[in-house]
């Protein structure tokens, strides 16, 4: 192979093989026939494959310690290195089947909601160019590399949120995307430079030894962790950057259920599991605040939307709130694993409503109605008829994303809330953390069955549209039946473990935290028994909530026999606000856009009105005068007799040349000897 | 080492002239018509001198043919260099329009012999080995630059080469000649050890001689004031001639230049911060630091005013000397590898744009910036390339041209506030560069009619070869840590650590 | 230091007078009594005709530097036979290998025909030579 390492062989093909897929299609996609798509189809396919016999290895070494480091030199200047690298243990190992796995089924399934678009094969290119920067996140060893790849990714959101750039609502999406995650990418440099100017190094584990050895610490390290987390509050779109990602769903759906519920914005968590050892506790408080808010505030907005997609935005952002949690509580296995069951579910429940989606789009589009909205649930309704398969594994995916036993998101919601009921326990001035973790798991388990309800059971709104309605294409069914079966617990739980109320399995024995590396920390054993002692109490407490939640649910929007109507009335001012996302984007706008708006008016009038008229211009003049009167000493001077003349020979003078080319010559040694001379005396009278 | 001894180091030089000699016989035997097939066997012989030196690399030996001649890492890497850029030229050659109608029996022939005179100004460590050298370079390239016998600019051009290049070479043999009174030595060493054995009394006649010497190299690498010649015979000379000679005469003049200053006049601690100690507080790096300063700007400036774009890369060409002449009065080690990072980027890039000027100029007819008018439409595989290649001369990332130049610059920062100013004056004519080198690529997008029919070059050859220069130019922007080491590698064995 | 420059003068100047002197000591000496024979250019006992300032065809110079090359080269032949004795096999090889380089060369020069006046075997593209080539089949035919 290449390297004969078959990890570094590995994560070289699975690295580059989508980047080649997109640089192909991007040249030539249009040309290929099918615009290329089996390119890109055959490219993850293979690092699926890859990724699958990466598992396979890591299942059957059954070894938690498992590391495995390359490293290659980039920039070299000395004391300042920058190198690039792969870290390859079972964290970095599940990621990457996570993300091929994620990244083939939307692949799979755009062949056919995608079909006949416009920018079809830029838009399989850009699906290369994700999953090409999204594994440059998960292989990096060392800050550098993963700051750029994490530029990538946000390029490449960028790219297909506004792959319908023509649709006002798509274009400034994507922007809006960009710029607010520009804004935690600051942070995120900040801390790498401050690690970087404190230790020396960026990569991983310098950096652990560096703080375990006190090169920096105290309120700097906080600050630097805080700076890191930055970077993921932007990513994973958590409180108050959370405002990009409802929007990002103006992209295709495909896209949503990988980038932006799945693989991308889980970057964020991945971020904060991989730096978890050198977080101190004051930045770990702020990041349990952080993400519990997020949680529980996510999840009330996602009671009243009405557009299907925002509803499952709005609790992407509120489950990435968990993740975040639990990251704060120290009990970050529990977070990576709530990545990896979330992915599944997530992923399904966005298929699922892709399908809805292109469902209405087509019976709309055969009725000739171009007005109603195909993605508002209110114009839905008893679908579960039409599209069976639909139905049943997007239910089957709520059931996980609520909380019911049998069902993976059960595990590592309820690993979550343990962690957090232990840290409540210890710190009982948090108190507030387990009341935002219950919160959003009842809230939670209520507004995914209202999905569910509204749009697969009672009476059809629209009849008419409800005619046309179909089941979707099997390419499109067949990623849902999949993910809805990866939804179950049996897949985490094995081969150990077949009781479906406990959590521990391959993932449980495969992947083990660290201790943390800053002092005063509790250390991951501590952690993990109080985890442990917890249990039975969580798993209660989240049983009731996610049942009053369901029950709450049921009874309003199945049975009807409590009016959504009358209670939306009750809570007039909650029910507004909640409808419009507490006014985020309003104060946004009012705060921050429009007095930079004003201020950047001034800065144009100064740059363009005074600095580039006057300063910018008059450099320019300067410089054109004096190359002007350096062209003209060369040119005038030296060279115009003489391209002139080699012009006129070219008509027939000849004899004027010979004067003029020996003329020249003799001025050209002149030069040489003046200039010599020049040097002489300067040399001689310096030393003299 | 006796000659006997040291023919088995040798084998490379000896490929290279045995590839002379029977381009010349198959030559005499090829038909007119047939004529240029004589290029096969010259690459194929160039292919192999260069297989010889990567099988030779790694040793170093210092006194070949009586001490006459080194082999090292660092002559390697120029070597190497040199063969390269030869074979690119023969390549861009094939499909010049300009050559046809001309013997290229010839042309091949005398190539493959200049690339041996390049081999031996780097490797030469005796005065009369680096003289004869030269001269081997210099009378080639006179043939080469008036090729076009029926072209009164190409005639003109190798005339003004001839005699401005007996006049320097006449000088620099007048410097040859005092440093050999002064010292009584040829070898670059032992002329080393006489010279820290001279009083002060004779510094005048040293200055002298090291200008005078100056007067050749300067000559070589076209820096100012010695520069004169180059923009006419650049625009006289067959196109591919001029890429070869802006970037294979400038590579083997460093390599000489580093080495003779290095060795013949530095100290023994080589390259530490005293390094010119032995010429008594003579001021001689401001010197050419001041020359460098001089050379990029006055290439720059004039370069700006230029119609022609092939008159443009010549005076391009000169700045760019003066910014590789930037790492020469530092003499760190640093510098010295900017230096050859530099020139091998540069190698590429200057290749590059000029083969895409070569082949505008045989299919649309004419060399100025409107003959590039919306070539980027109709050909969007050059039009992107020399976009690159422009981008690269300029020095902005993600080009290699970036990384050469930043390799340079930190050299020069690096080595103290004194240099500051070169540092300074670097940027500012970077800058300045950028106005002439995107005014192609306005040309090439903005101006002239946006054709909606594409195209690629007819020949596969020129498809490739350029796809051979852009990539590697666009690609060790980003990952060249493979170059530095070598370059780093190169130099330390040249250094003796 | 300044001796330095004391002895660059001192050259210059011997130089000059070194030169000059013999030149005004003939003139004060020698008899003055030309005739028409005495002032007549010196070419081997012809009598001149017309100007040397005239062009010589360019073909002198080509046989000229033909010769001239060949000459210089050959040079190298005597301090090697002077030593050869002495040096046995190997210089014998070296200068075998020498002269065949130098064959290669006369072999070229006479392929190329620039030993011909009249070159043959040469297309004359358009331009003053043109006829030439006509010209010449008819001298053959003749």
């Amino acid at each position: 192979m290449i390297t004969g390492n078959f990890y570094t062989d590995a994560s070289l093909v699975i690295l580059f093989l989508p980047l080649l897929g997109f640089v192909i299609n991007i040249l030539f996609g249009k040309k290929l026939p099918r615009q290329g798509d089996w390119i890109s189809i055959s490219a993850i396919l293979t690092t699926l494959v890859l990724a699958l016999i990466l598992f396979a290895i890591m299942l059957k070494n059954w070894d938690y310690k498992f590391s495995h480091e390359v490293i290659m030199p980039w920039i070299d200047m000395g004391a300042f290195k920058i190198e690039l690298g792969f870290w390859v243990d079972n964290i970095t190992i599940v990621m990457l089947l996570v993300v091929a796995l994620i990244s083939s089924m939307t692949h799979i399934f755009s062949l056919e909601y995608m079909k006949g678009d416009i920018r079809y094969n830029r838009y399989y290119a850009y699906l290369g160019l994700f999953t090409f920067s999204m594994n440059g996140i998960v292989l990096a060893n060392n800050l550098m590399s993963l700051y750029i790849f994490w530029e990538l990714v946000g390029v490449s959101s960028y790219l297909l949120i506004g792959h319908w750039f023509e649709k006002n609502s798509a274009a400034d999406a994507s922007k809006k995307a960009f710029l607010t995650n520009r804004v935690g990418d600051i942070g995120f440099f900040i801390g790498i430079m401050l690690m970087f100017t404190a230790i020396g190094s960026f990569n991983f584990q310098d950096v652990f030894a560096g703080v375990s050895d006190g090169e920096i610490k105290g309120n700097l390290l906080t600050l630097a962790g805080l700076g890191l987390f930055m970077g993921a509050v932007g990513k994973s779109s958590q409180f108050p950057l959370h405002i990009w990602l409802p929007d990002a769903m103006e992209g295709p759906t495909p896209v949503s259920a990988l980038m932006h519920a799945a693989t991308m914005v889980a970057a964020g968590v991945y971020l904060t599991v991989r730096l978890f050892p050198i977080f101190t506790p004051d930045a770990l408080v702020t990041i349990a605040y952080v993400g519990g808010f997020t949680a529980i505030f996510a999840a009330t907005i996602a009671i009243t939307q009405n557009d299907i997609k925002k509803v499952l935005a709005y609790s992407t952002v509120s489950q990435l709130g968990y993740m975040i949690l639990a990251v704060g509580v120290g009990n970050y296995t529990a977070a990576f694993f709530h990545l990896l069951t979330h992915a599944m579910f997530k992923a399904c429940l966005f298929y699922g409503s892709g399908s809805v989606i292109h469902a209405m789009h087509h019976s709309l589009h055969n009725l000739h109605d171009h007005d109603t909205d195909p993605q508002d649930m209110r114009n839905m309704g008893g679908f579960h008829k039409k599209m069976p398969i639909t139905s049943t594994t997007m239910t089957l995916a709520t059931l996980a994303i609520a909380g019911v036993p049998l069902f993976s998101g059960f595990l590592s919601k309820d690993a979550i809330l343990a962690g957090t009921l232990y840290f409540v326990d210890q710190n009982p001035q948090h108190m507030i953390l387990a009341f935002f973790g219950f919160g959003a798991a009842a809230i939670t388990a209520f507004y995914m069955f209202r999905l569910i309800f509204l749009t697969f059971h009672g009476e059809p709104k629209m009849p008419k549209v409800f005619e046309g309605i179909h089941e979707s294409p099997s390419l499109m069914t067949a990623p849902l039946v999949i993910l809805a079966a990866l939804s179950t617990y049996i897949f985490y739980t094995l081969p150990i473990n077949l009781i479906p109320w406990k959590d521990y399995g391959w993932f449980t024995k495969l992947i083990k935290a660290k201790d943390s590396v800053v002092a005063g920390t509790p250390s991951a054993k501590e952690i993990y028994d109080g985890v442990h002692y917890m249990h039975d109490l969580a798993l209660v407490l989240s049983l009731t909530v996610a049942s009053i939640g369901i029950g709450l649910s049921f009874l309003m929007y199945y049975r009807s026999t409590i009016s959504s109507k009358s209670w939306a009335k009750r809570f007039g001012t909650f029910y507004r606000l909640s409808l419009n996302k507490y006014y985020f984007d309003e104060i946004y706008n009012r705060v921050f856009y429009q007095p930079f708006l004003k201020f950047c008016n001034i800065v144009a009038i100064i740059d363009w009105d005074l600095y580039d008229k006057y300063f910018i211009n008059g450099f320019g003049h300067v410089t054109k005068l004096l190359s002007k009167v350096t062209g003209q000493v060369d040119y005038d001077g030296l060279d115009q007799t003489l391209v002139d003349g080699v012009g006129r020979s070219a008509g027939g003078l000849g004899k004027g040349l010979k004067n003029i080319q020996t003329g020249r010559l003799q001025n050209y040694m002149l030069f040489a000897l003046i200039g010599v001379i020049i040097i002489l005396i300067v040399q001689y009278s310096v030393i003299l | 080492m006796s000659n006997l001894e040291s023919l088995k180091f040798f084998w490379p030089e000896l490929i290279l002239s045995a590839t002379a000699l029977i381009a010349i016989l198959s030559d005499l035997i090829y038909e007119r018509k047939d004529s240029h097939k004589v290029s096969f066997w010259a690459i194929g012989g160039l292919l192999l001198t260069f297989i010889t030196i990567r099988l030779f690399g790694g040793s170093s030996i210092n006194g070949l043919f009586m001490g006459t001649m080194a082999l090292d890492p660092f002559s390697e890497f120029f070597k190497i260099l040199i063969v390269l850029s030869t074979i690119i030229v023969m390549l861009m050659s094939f499909n010049s329009s300009e050559l046809d109608g001309y013997r290229k029996g010839e042309y091949y022939t005398i190539m493959s012999i200049m690339a041996f005179g390049l081999v031996m100004m780097t490797s030469a460590i005796d005065v009369l080995m680096f003289y004869v050298a030269i001269e081997i370079v210099s009378i080639m390239s006179f043939f080469l630059a008036g090729y076009l016998k029926r072209n009164p600019n190409s005639n003109e051009a190798s005339l003004k080469y001839v005699i401005y290049g007996a006049f320097s070479s006449g000088v620099m043999l007048y410097g040859l000649s005092i440093l050999f009174g002064l010292t009584g030595e040829t070898n670059f060493f032992a002329i080393k050890n006489a010279i820290s054995q001279l009083g002060p009394d004779s510094n005048l006649a040293l200055i002298l001689s090291i200008v005078f010497i100056l007067v050749g190299l300067g000559y070589k690498i076209s820096a100012v004031p010695f520069h004169f010649w180059t923009p006419d015979v650049y625009e006289g000379s067959p196109t591919s001639i001029t890429a070869y000679l802006s970037v294979a005469p400038k590579a083997a003049g460093f390599a000489l230049i580093i080495r003779f200053f290095n060795i013949a006049f530095g100290s023994n601690s080589a390259m530490g911060s005293d390094e010119w100690s032995s010429l008594n507080s003579l001021p001689w790096p401001f010197l050419i630091a001041l020359l460098s300063a001089a050379t990029m700007t006055i290439g720059n400036l004039v370069a700006i005013q230029q119609q022609s774009v092939k008159r443009m890369l010549a005076y391009s060409s000169i700045a760019h000397a003066g910014y590789m002449m930037m790492a020469i009065p530092v003499m760190s080690q640093s510098g010295i590898y900017g230096l050859m990072i530099y020139l091998f980027m540069y190698m590429l890039m200057n290749l590059g744009a000029f083969f895409v000027v070569m082949y505008v100029q045989d299919k649309f007819d004419g060399e100025n910036f409107d003959a590039f008018n919306g070539l980027g439409w109709k050909m969007p595989l050059l039009g992107i390339s020399m976009t690159l290649f422009m981008v690269a001369l300029t020095g902005l990332p993600p080009t290699s041209g970036f990384v050469g130049k930043f390799y340079i610059f930190a050299a020069v920062i690096e080595a103290g506030n004194q240099y500051y100013w070169l540092a300074f004056v670097g940027v500012i004519n970077s800058v300045v560069s950028l106005y002439y080198y995107i005014k192609v690529v306005r040309h090439m997008y903005f101006e002239g009619e946006r054709s909606d029919i594409v195209s690629l070059p007819e020949s596969k050859l020129t498809t490739s070869l350029v796809l051979v220069l852009a990539l590697p130019t666009f690609f060790l922007g980003w990952y060249f840590s493979p170059l530095v080491e070598w370059a780093n590698n190169s130099l330390n064995f040249f250094l003796g650590i | 230091m300044y001796r330095d420059f004391g002895t660059i003068l001192f050259l210059v100047f011997m130089g000059i007078v070194l030169i000059y002197a013999p030149l005004v000591i003939q003139k004060l000496l020698a008899p003055n009594d030309p005739n028409a024979d005495k002032l007549a250019t010196y070419e081997c006992g012809e009598e001149s005709e017309g100007s040397a300032w005239v062009q010589f065809n360019i073909r002198f110079y080509v046989v000229a530097l033909i010769f001239l090359i060949f000459d210089v080269e050959v040079v190298f032949l005597f301090p090697w036979a002077v030593v050869f004795n002495e040096l046995g096999l190997l210089a014998f090889v070296e200068m075998g290998i020498f002269l065949l380089i130098l064959m290669l060369g006369l072999a070229y020069v006479w392929r190329r025909s620039d030993l011909d006046w009249v070159k043959y075997n040469v297309k004359y593209g358009r331009g003053r030579y043109s006829n030439l080539y006509k010209k010449s089949q008819t001298i053959k035919g003749s």
